[in-house]
């Protein structure tokens, strides 16, 4: 059954994916679009589909598979159902640098909005380290306390600089901190795909350590694990993988909450299982969603990030009934 | 006998808080040691201190011979079976990938588990009587059902020496009794074993040997018609107590009011 839910996994992954660059908006016909990936096509549309929408297509994969695999891991980490990619404060942090970047910077220094965003959500990383830092790595509950506060003074800025933006640049405030691929170029992608490798081979070599740690620190120990190492480690490599999400992206909520839990309904509660399964299902729906962003109010688009949080809200809902 | 393990003049706490002051102890192949003391006298602190979970403050461990810092973690846990008192689910998981959980010393970060792997588990299962249940999610079972599966995940390491924190804690009579069973077969077999019990008539029916500790430090160890006197009970416990000898089986302790201090 397992093996039959792997193979229906990476066939939605891949209808999504051609759907992402034959359904992309407008501009293409899907006749069209088809047409380009089938070797075809005028110059236009090949532009349009291989130039625009086939890195949109790349940078949401990345993302959507570091969110949900950052995610899948934090919750084992915490040993909490409710963890995600951005209870730690590192997009809080991430998202208030770019927001400054947006409303400071000039407006040739744009570039530098995502660097601003890393350096924003390594800051939040160590604060929150700092914080919850003990004996046997950073302690769970002070984790989770400390990024609850974090993303607190990180939301005060936010909003604080929203206020003075300058209007030409609240699209920018926008996407940053709602989500959005609609700014995606192969450029960010040829950055972002290589940085996100070493921290996500991090979380797939820890997946064993990781559904050990799910059961608490003392039952982790006693079964070999190195506990203050491996909370290190995979508090680090779950936090690069948010903050390279985010610099990019923006926040794109629940895909990092809500994938994890889909996967261990199918895939049953082995984390070391769950992790790879994760990141696939997680670039799927980040792809699906943001489809959706762009086509639902054609030719408007949505932000990202607020279809995600529409399709994940009811999930979220009904996980918290039944664990009631 | 082969010595297991042997702690000298182990201490260790948490923080500036010495939990467990100068404690020697010793189990061999094959021998029951209980660690028996009221509420706060160190018990399951001497059993991290044992397991390597919590580092000594001073004195030493050694594992077959050698410090236990000299060991991996990864080594310790194919030796070591821990049973902890409450382990938490916060995911719904059965009980078989509980108890694989066991095989994970044994195996590496990517390697699945080999036919053997998967022998140890049944074979874990069978003995604490949970085959039937293995499919069923832990979250699911009973409270002691639920600490079965726990000593069925350390014996799916197989362990040479087991380390058991209060495991009656939540079993009625009739799976005291299996415990008791499974226990005295296992040290039949040759695994030793360090049982922290509250239950001291649990802990008379397996034990060669028992331990007393009181505010961290040994009160007194030996064998049971050794160590076993009332005026131990009075002072440690601070209960009266009738201790029934008998001929065919172990002493029982009968607690009988509280001591007058």
């Amino acid at each position: 059954m397992r093996r039959g839910a792997d193979l229906a996994l990476v066939a939605v992954l891949l209808a999504a994916a051609a759907a992402a660059l034959v359904f992309g908006g407008p501009a293409a016909t899907p006749g069209e679009a088809l047409a380009v990936l089938l070797g075809g096509g005028s110059p236009e549309v090949r532009t349009i589909v291989l130039g625009l929408r086939l890195p949109r297509l790349a940078l949401a994969l990345v993302v959507g598979a570091s969110l949900a695999l950052a995610g899948a891991a934090l919750q084992a980490l915490l040993s909490n159902p409710l963890a995600d990619p951005f209870l730690l404060g590192i997009s809080g942090g991430g998202a208030a640098a770019a927001t400054a970047a947006y409303v400071l910077l000039p407006a040739a220094a744009l570039g530098g909005v995502p660097a601003a965003a890393m350096a924003g959500a390594a800051a939040a990383t160590g604060l929150v380290w700092w914080m919850a830092r003990g004996p046997l790595g950073p302690s769970p509950t002070r984790m989770i306390l400390a990024g609850v506060a974090v993303n607190a003074a990180a939301s005060a800025a936010i909003l604080t600089m929203l206020a003075l933006a300058p209007s030409p640049r609240l699209p920018g405030v926008i996407a940053v901190t709602m989500g959005s691929f609609a700014s995606a170029s192969a450029g960010q992608v040829a950055w972002l795909a290589p940085y996100v490798l070493v921290p996500a081979f991090v979380l797939l070599l820890h997946g064993r350590d990781l559904g050990l740690l799910a059961t608490g620190e003392e039952s982790a120990a006693a079964l070999g694990v190195e506990v203050a190492t491996v909370r290190r480690r995979v508090f680090m490599a779950a936090a690069a993988l948010c903050g390279g999400a985010v610099a990019f992206a923006g926040v794109i909520g629940f895909v990092g909450l809500v994938t994890p839990h889909l996967c261990r309904l199918v895939w049953g509660g082995s984390t070391r299982r769950l992790l790879p399964r994760a990141a696939l299902a997680g670039a799927a729906l980040t792809v699906l969603g943001d489809l959706l962003a762009r086509r639902a109010l054609s030719p408007a688009e949505l932000p990202v990030g607020v279809v995600t949080a529409l399709l994940g809200v009811p999930f979220f809902v009904a996980l918290l009934r039944r664990s009631a | 006998m082969t010595t297991l393990l042997r702690a000298s003049a182990l201490s260790g706490g948490y923080g500036d808080d010495e939990v467990v002051r100068e404690v020697d102890l010793a189990v061999a192949e094959g021998e029951c040691v209980a660690v028996l003391g009221p509420n706060g006298a160190g018990k399951s602190t001497l059993l991290r201190l044992l397991a390597g979970i919590l580092p000594a403050s001073s004195g030493r461990v050694e594992l077959r011979g050698k410090t236990l810092q000299a060991w991996r973690r990864r080594e310790v846990a194919r030796e070591v079976g821990f049973v902890p008192q409450i382990v938490n689910f916060a995911f719904p998981v059965t009980v078989t990938e509980v108890v694989q959980q066991g095989r994970a010393p044994h195996l590496g970060p990517w390697r699945p588990p080999s036919p053997h792997d998967h022998a140890a588990v049944n074979a874990a299962l069978a003995r604490v009587g949970l085959s039937e249940r293995s499919t069923a999610a832990v979250q699911r079972l009973s409270g002691g059902e639920r600490q079965l599966v726990l000593l069925a995940r350390a014996l799916a390491s197989e362990p040479r020496l087991l380390l058991l924190d209060e495991p009656t804690a939540a079993l009625d009579v009739r799976h005291q009794l299996e415990l008791a069973g499974v226990l005295r077969q296992l040290v039949a077999e040759g695994v030793g074993a360090v049982l922290v019990a509250h239950d001291w008539n649990f802990a008379l029916r397996i034990a060669h040997r028992v331990v007393v500790l009181h505010r961290g430090r040994v009160r007194a160890a030996g064998p049971p018609p050794e160590v076993l006197r009332s005026e131990l009970f009075r002072e440690v416990f601070r209960v009266e107590v009738d201790i029934l000898w008998r001929d065919d089986g172990p002493p029982t302790v009968l607690p009988k009011t509280i001591a007058e201090t």
